[in-house]
């Protein structure tokens, strides 16, 4: 082998190991993991439920279906993703199972371990929630529980509110059927969103958000959510709704702490726009009902 | 005896060219992965276009997207390789065409039987050509889809002699088998602008038609002219391009492709390339049945060298038949062509599709004496799982 081919092979490996090194998320015991908790609301008259006449297969999905893509209940948001991104290393992921509304029994389910291990339930003509998280470069697996297929139609979107989507998978998964399905980091490039439909179901649709670490959560129905065992350091948190929005923030943890963060959203005319006003507070802070705007 | 050993070569030759050629058509389609072709490589389109569905709320979807469940999503049933397949997804047709033909013409004017007996001793006076056609497509990935097609050809075609004597001969047998690939370039859609889907097609036809069908003739069986033959005898490339639109309930496509042959066959001759243009729109009445209305262009060049089998002659040395002429088999023709796609309700979670289609030739200039079309007819039955 001449010494040029050698140098090219050397080069590559370490360009290639670089790449892998720089991209994985590694599991360690954290100590003084610190604690963000909060609530995100939505201020303004949500978007009502789209109404859907079910003309394929009414027989398992029923006549008629309805998709509920901003949840609120008091003001307080249910659904929306708030990642803690550049943690590179820390907890492991934990197992989490999420169920769709009614009377979709589809699930996402999340195993506990060095990867997300998404694995996609789907039920009664429906995915799982509207939101969830996936992982670049790691399968994420498709099951079909119907006894009628559904054709899993996936998409990149090219910006946070996914109005540029570019089509990643098309494919009929069969009654009782599954196959697995990757997400690359190449195909995904900078996008932080991926949208999955069916083309035989219109109002099967939800969207994922791409995550690195173990690091995020999905806000409940009554809008909480809360993440554990952080490892000190200095962090970007941002909080996303398909319909509402970005927003995103600087934090610093200090060991051993607890901290609030507070999202809010709201809706000016027909248009969803985010706030640009984030609320971020100690716990303590927060008690004594100081606000502590930071912006 | 030399003579017999270069054609049986050239016939080896062929055939392992067209082999080659359809596996490293299907090989090549393997390893293209993921995207259509083009994807990735529109940046800079991509960015307009997403600024203006921005500005107008709405949404922009890149991408090899296909939905089959509209009866417009296939193009005219006579249309070939107008629509790619999702990965995975499987297609059989059973097509049948029929196009007859009654009457010569020479440029674009019509002869009679006289006229073509002045200069030859047997003139064709009709011609029905039938075919079956099989196909299969598949969807290997999210760019290519697999083709294949086998048709079964039946042929016959009526005489009369300047004796007044009539006879008619005719063949029948497989033809040409294609296999190919459709390959997705590039997809967009926005609400308002619609949805516009270009692919590549890509295909070889290989010589499996028999090019030495015989028949009863007042000369005795003889093998018999040109157009009764039942393939090309050589291997043959099939690129093409097609593009296919569609705002709400409206349709379209456009679709050019070429036949080019490689080389000469076995007998020593080759028909000449053909290049077919379709424009098509549809307009889709319910959500399962659309109407189509196409124009067809077609060009296709006389023959090259000739099938020393095939008599030019009476034994007076009077020119026999103008079908045996290589020279008088070119031409060109515009067809306008009626159709009507029906979605059926899914069975067994197998979609259906009937299509038909039927044309008349509304332009024809051939290098007659050559018969000329009346009308073809299509029907056929898709089913997709």
């Amino acid at each position: 082998m001449s010494n040029v081919i050698k140098y090219i092979l050397i080069a590559y490996l370490i360009f290639i190991g670089g790449a892998m090194m720089a991209q994985a998320y590694e599991v360690t015991q954290v100590r003084d993991g610190a604690t963000i908790r909060g609530k995100v609301t939505f201020s303004g008259t949500p978007p009502g439920p789209l109404q859907f006449e079910v003309e394929k297969n009414p027989e398992v999905c029923g006549g008629q279906r309805s998709l509920v893509k901003v949840e609120v209940q008091n003001e307080l948001l249910k659904g929306a993703v708030v990642i803690l991104e550049g943690v590179e290393s820390g907890k492991p992921f934990a197992k989490q199972e999420f169920q769709g509304d009614a009377p979709g029994k589809g699930t996402f389910q999340y195993a506990e371990g060095e990867k997300l291990d998404l694995q996609v339930h789907t039920k009664n003509c429906n995915f799982g929630p509207f939101t969830g998280v996936l992982t670049p470069d790691e399968a994420v697996r498709f099951n079909n529980h119907d006894s009628i297929k559904h054709t899993l139609h996936t998409f990149v979107s090219l910006d946070s509110g996914g109005s540029i989507l570019r089509t990643l998978h098309n494919r009929d998964i069969r009654p009782d059927g599954a196959f697995d399905r990757t997400f690359g980091s190449d195909k995904l490039k900078e996008s932080r969103v991926v949208r999955i439909t069916c083309n035989r179901h219109d109002f099967m649709q939800n969207w994922l958000y791409v995550v690195k670490n173990p690091y995020f959560a999905i806000s409940d129905v009554h809008g909480h959510f809360m993440i554990e065992d952080i490892p000190p350091g200095h962090y970007i948190m941002r909080a996303w709704h398909p319909v509402l929005g970005l927003q995103e923030r600087d934090v610093r943890l200090m060991p051993n702490t607890a901290f609030v963060a507070n999202f809010a959203f709201f809706r000016i005319r027909e248009k969803a726009m985010t706030s640009r006003k984030l609320s971020f507070q100690s716990e303590e802070a927060a008690k004594k009902e100081v606000s502590s705007s930071l912006d | 005896m030399d003579c017999g050993i270069t054609i049986i070569l050239m016939g080896i030759r062929n055939a392992c060219l067209g082999l080659l050629i359809s596996a490293l058509t299907i090989a090549g389609s393997g390893t293209i992965a993921g995207a259509a072709l083009l994807d990735g490589m529109m940046g800079s389109f991509e960015e307009r276009m997403g600024k203006r569905a921005q500005a107008k709320g709405e949404r922009l979807i890149i991408g090899d997207f296909y939905s089959a469940e509209r009866p417009d999503s296939h193009g005219p049933i006579g249309a070939m390789g107008d629509h790619t397949h999702n990965e995975g997804e499987f297609m059989f047709t059973y097509k049948y065409m029929r196009m007859f033909m009654e009457g010569n013409r020479d440029g674009t004017k019509n002869l009679s039987k006289s006229d073509v007996l002045n200069d030859f001793f047997v003139t064709p006076t009709e011609m029905t050509t039938q075919m079956h056609m099989f196909s299969f497509m598949y969807g290997l990935n999210q760019t290519v889809t697999l083709t294949a097609m086998i048709p079964y050809v039946l042929k016959s075609m009526d005489h009369v002699t300047r004796t007044g004597v009539k006879f008619t001969t005719k063949s029948s047998g497989f033809g040409d088998i294609r296999l190919g690939s459709l390959v997705r370039l590039y997809a967009f859609e926005t609400p308002s602008i619609g949805s516009h889907r270009f692919h590549f097609n890509a295909a070889v036809g290989l010589p499996t038609g028999d090019i030495k069908a015989t028949g009863a003739t007042p000369l005795g069986v003889t093998r018999l002219p040109y157009p009764m033959q039942l393939g090309s005898g050589t291997v043959d490339l099939l690129p093409g391009l097609t593009y296919a639109g569609g705002l709400n309930d409206v349709s379209w496509g456009l679709q050019a492709i070429g036949t080019i042959r490689l080389g000469d066959n076995n007998q020593g001759y080759a028909l000449g390339d053909e290049y077919e243009v379709s424009a098509y729109g549809a307009y889709r009445w319910a959500s399962w049945i659309s109407n189509s209305l196409r124009f067809k262009w077609k060009d296709w060049a006389n023959y090259e060298g000739r099938d020393p089998n095939i008599s030019r002659t009476n034994p007076m040395g009077v020119p026999l038949v103008p079908t045996a002429e290589t020279n008088r088999r070119g031409g060109e023709r515009l067809d306008i062509l009626a159709g009507i796609n029906i979605l059926f309700p899914e069975v067994m979670e197998l979609e259906n599709h009937l299509g038909l289609e039927i044309g008349v030739p509304i332009y024809q200039n051939l290098d007659g004496p050559q018969l000329e079309s009346d009308y073809t007819f299509f029907v056929g039955w898709q089913i997709i799982n």
